[in-house]
């Protein structure tokens, strides 16, 4: 569960990095204030919880239908781990980070009230490497409760950098904000780097 | 006013800087001898004295010759050796390794160290519980007195902790000073903010876990202190990852860059003591109208802490840990230490003698027992 967490963490403040200027205005728009934008956050929360649980219900069926082998168990993931680590590792020390957020597409909408929820679909669907990462480890679980477990972690990590957003007006710095979350997105990386690699030496010492 | 006319109000005559040594001399006596010199045993006397000397003629060269750095690192970095060798004879003595075991865990057997304090902070309040299994009162290296040492410290010091209090700081410091002229000049000032991601990261993984994870994965120092035994795939990868980061940290990068990297891009403690610099008095500060803007302060500043831009500004960021590098380096004495509320510019050697006694004799105190115990084993061990 930790190194899910550790996911999360990482995952959101990536996001917040990048679709942070496309959410802010939505969730604080209008007379909104602390309360009505706390109720959208809540929205938008609630959204990624339950399409994480749709994934890790997902995952799980299909690493039980094709990770059949105990190796292979291992190795798969291991390999998987360190490709998608490498990935966030360049995601954060890369010049040309993509600045731009799916999110954006929910500009096009004129419900006002569907937009966190829209906003907390396209969110936790927005397929980048730490949700390759926990789809993998979602595959690799042994029991559905714990691809579970392993989502909601990940979904209360990333969830931790959202939660300062009520006040996020009143937040000053925010380009110190943003650094720190890269930051922590690399070094999420690389932490995943080292568990793929012992994931994948242990299994070829134990097949 | 000429250039060595401004150098040399920092310098004081030997009969004034010998007079200024006088209350470190019998603060240093008492706390080394506890007032009463024991001559019985020869190896201990000479360690004591010899440590007594060491510190007091530092001190006074301080204020003799008007160099801060450079004396400050004779002790900082003798500071970090004596350490790492006494706790590693302690663990050698106690379990024949460096390495230590579950049943030392469980024993909580394990000594504390000052880093662990930011993870220590959210299971604290949370569970009214210390994660770190080491001893909160009583043995060596216990919890409750490195907590409040370190407290004192950062109320009092602010960042400057990392350059006078930490005993890991040395060996980078030491490191960063083997080349002349650095290899690597130029490095994003984006990492400096690396700590703080850092410590958000290990501060919520140990609330979480209830496990020191910063210990238990990331610190380089293990390399010179004592580790997790090798038993399993997963404890030889934290090896890996302790000495892959002690290699690059605080040796390598150090010596390329001539900059203290470990506490500059990786300490979460630094992180948190980087914010305490909002509350403590003393300072670095710009004399705007003497600076010549030749941006020497900015070239030598071992942890990132001053920019161009600072410099333009006239203010310090409070990533200062309060060396002294860049104040050794200025010829027109335009940075220097301050306290806050004294504009800048007045009172130069009052508030740079203030701060001298004070983190000078922190630094002395904290690290007599360590340098003492090192030379008594020497000594045992050359004669």
């Amino acid at each position: 569960m930790t190194d899910s967490f550790i996911l999360g963490l990482s995952s959101g403040s990536a996001c917040l990095a990048t679709c942070g200027m496309v959410m802010f205005p939505y969730l604080m728009a209008g007379s909104a204030g602390v309360k009505n934008i706390a109720i959208d956050l809540s929205l938008f929360l609630f959204t990624r919880l339950f399409v994480y649980i749709i994934l890790a219900t997902v995952s799980w069926y299909f690493g039980q239908a094709l990770l059949t082998n105990p190796v292979i168990r291992n190795i798969v993931p291991g390999v998987l781990y360190i490709v998608f680590a490498v990935m966030l590792v360049w995601y954060s020390i890369s010049k040309n980070r993509n600045p731009d957020c799916p999110a954006k597409i929910v500009k096009t909408l004129n419900k006002r009230k569907l937009v966190p929820v829209l906003l907390g679909l396209v969110n936790s669907l927005g397929f980048c490497p730490a949700l390759f990462i926990i789809l993998t480890k979602g595959a690799t679980q042994n029991t559905l409760v714990h691809s579970y477990l392993a989502f909601i972690a990940f979904f209360v990590g990333s969830s931790v950098w959202f939660l300062p957003l009520p006040l996020a007006g009143k937040i000053q710095k925010k380009e110190v904000l943003k650094n720190i979350g890269i930051l922590a997105t690399g070094l999420a990386g690389i932490i995943f780097m080292i568990k793929g690699l012992t994931n994948l030496i242990g299994g070829i010492i134990n097949g | 006013m000429d250039n060595s006319l401004k150098i040399a109000t920092m310098k004081k005559s030997f009969g004034i800087s010998l007079l200024y040594t006088v209350p470190m001399f019998l603060i240093t006596f008492m706390f080394m001898t506890g007032g009463r010199p024991n001559f019985s045993d020869p190896s201990s006397a000479l360690a004591v004295m010899s440590a007594f000397i060491l510190v007091n003629i530092l001190y006074f060269l301080m204020h003799y010759t008007g160099k801060t750095d450079k004396y400050r690192a004779v002790l900082f970095i003798i500071f970090a050796l004596s350490l790492s060798f006494t706790l590693i004879r302690n663990m050698v003595a106690m379990r024949n390794s460096m390495s230590f075991s579950e049943a030392d865990i469980l024993e909580c057997k394990i000594p504390f160290c000052h880093l662990v304090i930011p993870m220590m902070i959210l299971p604290a309040a949370f569970t009214k519980s210390i994660i770190f299994p080491g001893s909160i009162i009583g043995g060596f290296a216990n919890i409750s007195s490195m907590v409040v040492l370190w407290l004192v410290a950062t109320i009092v010091l602010g960042r400057g902790f990392c350059s006078w209090g930490c005993f890991y700081g040395g060996w980078d410091d030491g490191f960063s000073r083997m080349k002349k002229k650095p290899a690597i000049k130029k490095i994003s000032g984006l990492w400096k903010w690396m700590p703080f991601a850092v410590l958000i990261m290990v501060a919520l993984t140990a609330a979480l876990t209830l496990m020191p994870t910063y210990c238990a994965w990331l610190c380089p120092f293990k390399a010179v202190t004592e580790f997790e035994q090798v038993t399993s795939v997963e404890s030889a990868a934290k090896a890996g990852v302790f000495l892959t980061l002690f290699g690059g940290l605080v040796v390598v990068l150090p010596v390329m860059t001539r900059k203290r990297t470990q506490c500059s891009f990786l300490c979460p403690l630094g992180a948190v003591n980087t914010l305490s610099n909002k509350i403590t008095p003393f300072t670095l500060k710009i004399d705007k109208n003497a600076c010549s803007e030749c941006y020497k302060c900015v070239e030598v500043c071992p942890l990132y802490a001053i920019t161009r831009e600072d410099i333009k500004s006239g203010n310090v960021s409070l990533f200062c840990s309060k060396c002294g590098k860049c104040v050794d380096a200025c010829n027109k004495n335009a940075i220097h230490y301050g306290i806050k509320g004294i504009p800048p510019g007045t009172m130069k050697n009052f508030s740079r003698n203030l701060f001298l006694f004070v983190s000078f004799l922190f630094m002395a105190v904290f690290s007599a027992g360590s340098i003492i115990s090192t030379l008594q084993n020497l000594l045992k061990l050359i004669f």
